[in-house]
């Protein structure tokens, strides 16, 4: 089960993603934050309600940076926390895309 | 005593399609409750049997195949076994090459990272091919 809340707030679109980002959720969570970075010069995507990733979800989000940088938009992957942390840091995320403690906004 | 040994540990099968891991995090939060595992350990089982069973169904042929999976989780003390057994293509994860994880957004295959985060949540990774199944188990602190 995934659950994606997209909203604008002070120039930014902020995605909110709870709960698991999985195999099977994987191309729900491709499709909301491709759909921001289509419409909006700067998405943020707000993980702190995500209890789950495993490389299928990260490979949502990579897909999701690609897409960004080919429209020229800024695109930071926010409020990381606890375990959803560790696989980012493992998979080396940093050096893929931007990542923030907080949102921009 | 062998009665004990049964309350710590959960064996069960999975078909070859994505919703069954939905069943797969049910039975993996059960096996945690039970033996007063935190959510970090549930966290890590979870990541090291999806990463396996979605590579058996994508790479394997599993995909629709009935009972195409058997997973036997196990606490002894202070240790988490998992054993994940597929009848899929046989596959030694020991081969697949390691990604660079240090790899800008343009060196980055679509893929390449599940086996790498079995392999960095769970130690003693091992493989057997036995029969027509793979073979794979892997132990965590518990």
């Amino acid at each position: 089960m995934i659950e994606l809340k997209t909203e604008t707030r002070a120039g930014w679109c902020v995605v909110a993603i709870r709960g698991r980002a999985d195999a099977e959720t994987a191309d729900e969570l491709e499709a909301a934050l491709r759909a921001a970075v289509a419409q909006h010069p700067k998405v943020a995507a707000d993980f702190a309600g995500l209890d789950y990733i495993s490389s299928a979800g990260l490979r949502a989000v990579l897909q999701a940076a690609r897409a960004a940088q080919a429209a020229n938009a800024e695109f930071a992957a926010c409020q990381l926390r606890g375990s959803v942390k560790r696989v980012f840091d493992v998979s080396g995320m940093q050096h893929v895309l931007r990542i923030d403690e907080n949102l921009p906004c | 005593m062998a009665q004990s040994a049964l309350l710590t540990g959960v064996e069960f099968t999975l078909d070859g399609n994505l919703p069954e891991l939905e069943r797969l995090a049910d039975e993996v939060a059960w096996f945690c409750e039970e033996n007063a595992l935190g959510s970090e350990a549930e966290f890590d089982l979870n990541l090291a049997l999806e990463e396996l069973f979605t590579n058996a169904i994508r790479h394997g042929g599993c995909e629709g195949m009935k009972n195409a999976v058997r997973i036997r989780l196990e606490r002894s003390g202070d240790l988490l076994a998992a054993e994940f057994a597929d009848r899929g293509r046989e596959f030694d994860p020991a081969t697949a090459p390691a990604p660079d994880v240090s790899a800008n957004l343009a060196g980055r295959p679509p893929g390449g990272l599940g086996l790498h985060l079995v392999r960095s949540v769970m130690s003693d990774v091992q493989y057997q091919r036995r029969g027509d199944w793979n073979w794979i188990t892997m132990r965590r602190p518990a």
